[in-house]
């Protein structure tokens, strides 16, 4: 009974925290300018991230090593540096990206300008990040995070979408001069879906949790059915922009009108749920980005580490985690918008995505830490196929940023 | 060790003149002027939705914030911007900017003052802006 608890709760978390302000933004403007000629660079994201997600929650359990010990130890410290530097940038964009997530989604309940509601978003992430356990962390936003499955009924809500919708499936609406950004968002999409603080969070997690050999059918389940599930919320916001927004001109250009789709179907109810959407997600990921670098940090520089154990124990943890979040902050308070931002982030994750995932083909090779769970021919030419992806990805994400002027 | 001549910056500039060049992407003001053609839009759908009860006071008045800061300055940009089209339509599109943006920054939430004006007003510019960009 208690594996079945388990498991359930790995999936409904999974789902509840697939969604972050780069999912949103991108899901959103992705359906605004393209209709739905952007769903399939969701679906390949989601089946990238669920074998990714297997893969290194089958590491740590097996092996007992998070993936960023395991990066150090086979490569060496100074190579560990490389996607730890590449970390450490990304991820604060995207921290001050979330919290700026946040920070709009209280201003879309009170009508206080999110400027003035940014500190006291990052207040409440240092509050909950110092105080409590990984557990409440880990379940609490992704629990309310359930909401996003409203999106869904938003999209059954308003029947179904017009033949020349329906065509942008196969057809993308892309017009003369729109190329570069098209390939902006795809680049936008992945990086925002495959962020690797995701893998350096699930992993360590895993350790917080004591996973074992045993654990090998929860995890599984949670990347497969959690991650798939999760990506529900994604695509459902994408359609509901196609059908909503891209009628009206509109291209989701700030997060606010993101959640005018919602209430086109849905009235009041819908702006609501779209606001305790976004506050519950950009919370969970600001959460597990800060907690995910912090782990990093700790690991790689051999600190104790855990938020399950005392402040003063880990007292360099913690330290590292305040410093990271007031970098975050101050890149917040430059003013730039969070939507932008994290379209920005999410561009930039894309172009470190190689550094990140490259010991993943290794790794997941060694029996002296898998044993028997190393892995297969299908494992390892779908690591092979991501790379070659994110190699794709990274090479034309920085030019592509220059030209579109970020989406 | 021999040199190969390959660099990546030169890697890079080589890639954006090829996307730049196969008419992959827009000009500098075609993209600015799309963007904010469709923040427009954004802003009159926004005010019709809360005068007809689909979103509250709150959200449109966070909303409106955010269009501002997106289209704050853009009439003293728009000029200078790469590929501006000639006076006319340049001095038109201004001018519609200067009402709109007035409907952006006083956003009529209230149902006392004439909230349809500006949604007309913010639809004109919207329409006008996305027709200059091509969108």
């Amino acid at each position: 009974m208690k594996k079945v608890f388990a498991i359930a709760l790995g999936i409904v978390t999974a789902i509840g925290g697939f969604l972050d302000a780069g999912t949103v933004a991108t899901s959103g403007e992705a359906g605004a300018k393209y209709g739905f000629g952007l769903i399939w660079a969701v679906i390949l994201a989601t089946i990238e991230i669920i074998l990714l997600v297997e893969m290194v929650g089958r590491f740590t359990a097996v092996s007992q090593k998070t993936y960023a010990d395991a990066i150090r130890e086979k490569f060496g410290f100074k190579f560990y540096l490389f996607p730890l530097a590449s970390e450490l940038i990304a991820e604060s964009l995207l921290l001050a990206a979330e919290l700026g997530g946040v920070a709009i989604a209280l201003s879309l309940l009170t009508g206080i300008s999110w400027h003035y509601l940014f500190p006291v978003a990052a207040l409440l992430v240092l509050v909950l990040v110092w105080s409590a356990s990984f557990d409440i962390i880990e379940n609490g936003p992704a629990l309310l995070g359930l909401v996003t499955l409203s999106f869904l009924v938003g999209v059954i809500l308003l029947g179904p979408p017009k033949l020349t919708l329906l065509q942008t499936l196969w057809k993308p609406p892309v017009q003369q001069g729109q190329f570069a950004d098209y390939l902006y968002l795809v680049a936008a999409i992945l990086g925002a879906t495959i962020s690797p603080y995701l893998l350096y969070f699930y992993s360590s997690g895993a350790i917080e949790e004591h996973w074992s050999g045993k654990s090998l059918l929860l995890n599984r389940v949670t990347a497969i059915a959690g991650m798939g599930f999760g990506s529900i919320g994604s695509l459902a916001l994408l359609i509901l922009s196609a059908i909503v927004l891209r009628p009206l001109n509109m291209q989701a250009g700030t997060l606010g009108e993101i959640g005018l789709a919602m209430a086109k179907p849905l009235g009041i109810l819908g702006s609501y749920l779209f606001a305790v959407a976004l506050f519950s997600t950009c919370l969970g990921a600001a959460l597990e980005v800060i907690l995910a670098v912090s782990y990093n940090v700790a690991q790689g520089f051999g600190w104790e580490w855990g938020q399950n154990q005392n402040p003063v124990q880990t007292a360099r943890y913690y330290t590292f985690m305040i410093v990271f979040l007031l970098v975050a902050v101050i890149i917040g308070l430059l003013g730039i918008d969070p939507l932008q931002l994290a379209l920005f982030a999410s561009t930039v994750i894309a172009l470190f995505l190689p550094i990140s995932l490259s010991p993943f083909l290794f790794i997941m090779n060694d029996p002296a830490y898998l044993k028997d769970k190393t892995n297969g021919w299908f494992d390892n030419t779908a690591i092979i196929l991501i790379l070659l992806i994110a190699f794709a990805v990274a090479i034309v994400s920085i030019p592509l940023e220059i030209i579109t002027g970020g989406g | 060790m021999k040199k190969t001549g390959f660099s990546l910056p030169g890697l890079l500039a080589l890639l954006i003149w090829t996307l730049a060049g196969c008419q992959f992407t827009q000009s500098p003001f075609a993209l600015a002027v799309s963007s904010a053609g469709a923040e427009f839009a954004a802003a009159a759908t926004t005010l019709s939705y809360v005068h007809s009860g689909k979103i509250t006071a709150q959200y449109a008045r966070a909303s409106f914030v955010n269009y501002r800061s997106q289209l704050d300055g853009l009439d003293q940009q728009l000029p200078s911007q790469q590929g501006a089209p000639g006076k006319t339509t340049m001095n038109h599109l201004l001018a519609l900017y200067k009402v709109a943006i007035r409907a952006v920054d006083q956003p009529c939430l209230a149902v006392s003052c004439n909230w349809q004006a500006q949604v007309a007003a913010l639809n004109r510019a919207s329409q006008a802006f996305l027709k200059v960009g091509g969108s």
